[in-house]
């Protein structure tokens, strides 16, 4: 798991704390029961917090995949 | 705290003994982060608590407000924002701000600040009650530019200034410091505008952290510190007494040395609220003496009890006054311009918060005020406090251990003249009955502390019982020293809570205690819920004597045994109130 991945599974887990950090990469709205509006803007709040970074809130709407995620804050890093 | 750091504080497993701890959060916005926040610092400040918030539904202030009363919670936090007054005063609707329209807010306002005072003593009749008044700004709802204040605004400010100044006296009911929040979090970092908007959840996070740690610090009751103990050379006083002089040492704007003056002038205003004031000090007592004649002293030598002024070592000097206080050493804050001196105490004392006198840095001196004021901060200034000082000097003066050794207990305590008030009555409740028990460490049962919620639901159990004793002597009153509760079944009490202030020490009053207990409930046998703690030694020891063994969970002691073993006591029971 590379420094960005690691950091975002921290995020995730911290999120949903039933998650394992190894499994994280694979979750996603349909794996994760728990995963609501108010987990998505506490996930949203905290990787905006570990990566000190401003996220577009229409970024929201692709919350849906640690996968989904991992690109958006790939591109928002890269700008 | 980081948002992270909250979410994994709150997940961590709870203890098993944690007890629930049941909150409601009142507010109008979603309580998204700041309830993890709060919640967060609820189980670092309380780790043996489970706290169970309930935030009540988003936008709706007022029935959530409703539904706090209804829910009789052990703590309530009600966070007001503007827009819960009215919610053109907020971002999140797109009400009027027209002037006719604006100018019928002062008057809403005030209705439903009303609202919100009748709303508050009733609940402070069940539980505490932390406030936080308006934190956010105002939006730019009027015609004046932002740098001007204008009349709405001012109106509008002292609506929420009259409602603190009505709540803020109400009991249970704590207000939070808005110059505090203000030093803490800056007003302009506190509004996210794109979080409200997008969310309802209107704070930056470190508002939103520092709020909570603030309203969780108001909801506390931390027993205050007791003493301060202070050095005198550099800080009490600028200059060195035995070089200069009583004449040379300042405290004043014309020396430079004001900052002394200022922390003489705190010293004296805690003194003034019960707090102990002593002195250790390595110089000439000489010296000293004239000093503190000097007619512009700041602090007068009548408010520091005791000076141990000569050169031994400080370590030595702090633990002499800690026996002439009865109080443990973290009740105690030293204040010393000397590092060394500092660290040879605290190796002496590790539990006795050493704080460095900054003297050559006012910015810095000042810092040091108002963190003392934190450190003995209480929430009122009982009668108690103001006879402390008076009756340590009366002990210190008459007791046998430290001025006659030969001397007698039993002739000190039989010309003592002793009376005991003893008071069986549960209402009114009285304030100083909770202090006593959530304060005292040493003469305490088993260290159980209770909010004041669970106090009166104890109280209210019709088997509960509840003693408060005062004392008084020749040399002055002790005013009310202990405190004992239980439940009565028949012929057996069962006693769950028994404190007495360590000033009380050494006269017997606990056998007193027990003698009123047994005859006025014609009790045959007491039943202690006792548990050892880490501070309840002299407890320990007095049960240890009248049962003849070390005392075990629910020690009982017969009348047969108490008569056999109790010690001679020279009290008159001058009044005695049932309930």
């Amino acid at each position: 798991m590379n420094n960005l991945d690691a950091r975002l599974a921290k995020c995730f887990v911290a999120v949903f704390p039933a998650l394992k950090p190894e499994d994280a990469p694979r979750a996603s709205v349909s794996t994760l029961q728990h995963w609501d509006s108010v987990a998505s803007v506490t996930l949203f709040t905290l990787i905006e917090e570990e990566f000190g970074v401003t996220l577009d809130m229409d970024a929201l709407d692709e919350f849906s995949s640690f996968q989904n995620i991992r690109t958006h804050i790939q591109k928002t890093l890269a700008v | 705290m980081k948002l992270i750091q909250a979410l994994e504080t709150v997940r961590a497993p709870h203890p098993e003994n944690a007890k629930a701890f049941p909150v409601s959060l009142v507010c109008g916005f979603n309580p998204l982060h700041f309830e993890t926040f709060l919640n967060a610092e609820m189980r670092l400040r309380w780790p043996d608590r489970k706290p169970e918030i309930r935030s009540g539904s988003y936008g709706d202030f007022w029935g959530n407000l409703q539904r706090a009363k209804e829910a009789s919670p052990d703590l309530a936090v009600i966070i007001l924002e503007w827009s819960d007054l009215d919610p053109r005063l907020g971002i999140r609707t797109v009400g009027a701000w027209t002037a006719p329209a604006l100018r019928e807010l002062p008057e809403f306002v005030r209705t439903r600040t009303d609202w919100l005072e009748s709303a508050v003593r009733d609940l402070a009749q069940k539980c505490v009650v932390a406030v936080s008044l308006p934190t956010l700004p105002l939006p730019p709802i009027n015609h004046t530019p932002g740098w001007r204040a204008n009349h709405l605004e001012l109106e509008l400010r002292s609506r929420i200034a009259e409602l603190a100044a009505r709540l803020v006296d109400i009991a249970n009911v704590r207000i939070l410091s808005s110059q505090r929040l203000d030093e803490l979090s800056p007003l302009a970092q506190r509004l996210d505008v794109r979080s409200e908007v997008n969310t309802g959840f209107p704070y930056h996070l470190d508002a939103a952290s520092t709020l909570a740690k603030l309203l969780v610090s108001l909801s506390a009751d931390d027993a205050p510190k007791k003493g301060l103990i202070t050095d005198l050379d550099d800080t009490l006083w600028r200059g060195i007494v035995g070089e200069v002089g009583a004449a040379g040492v300042s405290w004043d704007l014309d020396h430079r040395s004001h900052m002394h003056g200022l922390y003489q002038r705190f010293l004296d205003s805690l003194a003034s609220t019960g707090v102990l004031i002593g002195v250790a000090s390595k110089n000439n007592p000489a010296f000293v003496d004239e000093a503190f004649q000097r007619k512009d002293m700041i602090l007068p030598a009548a408010s520091v009890f005791p000076m141990e002024v000569h050169w031994n070592p400080k370590s030595e000097s702090v633990g002499r006054i800690l026996k002439a206080w009865n109080v443990s050493a973290d009740s105690v804050v030293f204040v010393d311009d000397s590092p060394s001196e500092l660290a040879e105490v605290q190796s002496a004392y590790p539990g006795l918060e050493c704080v460095l006198f900054p003297a050559m840095e006012p910015h810095l001196v000042y810092g040091l005020l108002e963190r003392l004021r934190d450190l003995f901060g209480k929430s009122s200034i009982t009668a108690e406090d103001s006879l402390r000082l008076q009756s340590l000097r009366s002990k210190y003066s008459s007791d046998p251990d430290t001025s006659s050794p030969a001397h007698s207990i039993e002739s000190f305590l039989r010309e003592a003249e002793s009376e005991l008030t003893v008071s069986l009555a549960k209402e009114p409740l009285d304030p100083r009955a909770l202090e006593l028990i959530n304060k005292t460490n040493q003469f305490n049962l088993n260290g159980r502390r209770f909010t004041a919620s669970e106090w009166q639901r104890y109280l209210a159990d019709s088997n509960s019982f509840l003693q408060i004793v005062s004392y008084q002597d020749r040399y002055g009153p002790l005013g009310k020293i202990a405190v004992l509760a239980g439940r009565h079944e028949r012929h057996t009490l069962r006693v769950d809570t028994w404190v007495m202030s360590c000033r009380a020490f050494g006269r017997r009053i606990e056998y007193g205690c027990l003698d009123e207990l047994f005859d006025k409930f014609a009790a045959t046998q007491i039943e202690f819920d006792f548990c050892a703690t880490d501070r309840n030694g002299p407890l320990r020891e007095f049960l240890a004597h009248l049962l003849g063994e070390n005392p075990t969970a629910f020690a009982c002691l017969s009348r047969e045994m108490f008569l056999q073993r109790r010690l001679e006591t020279f009290h008159r029971t001058a009044e005695l109130i049932r309930e």
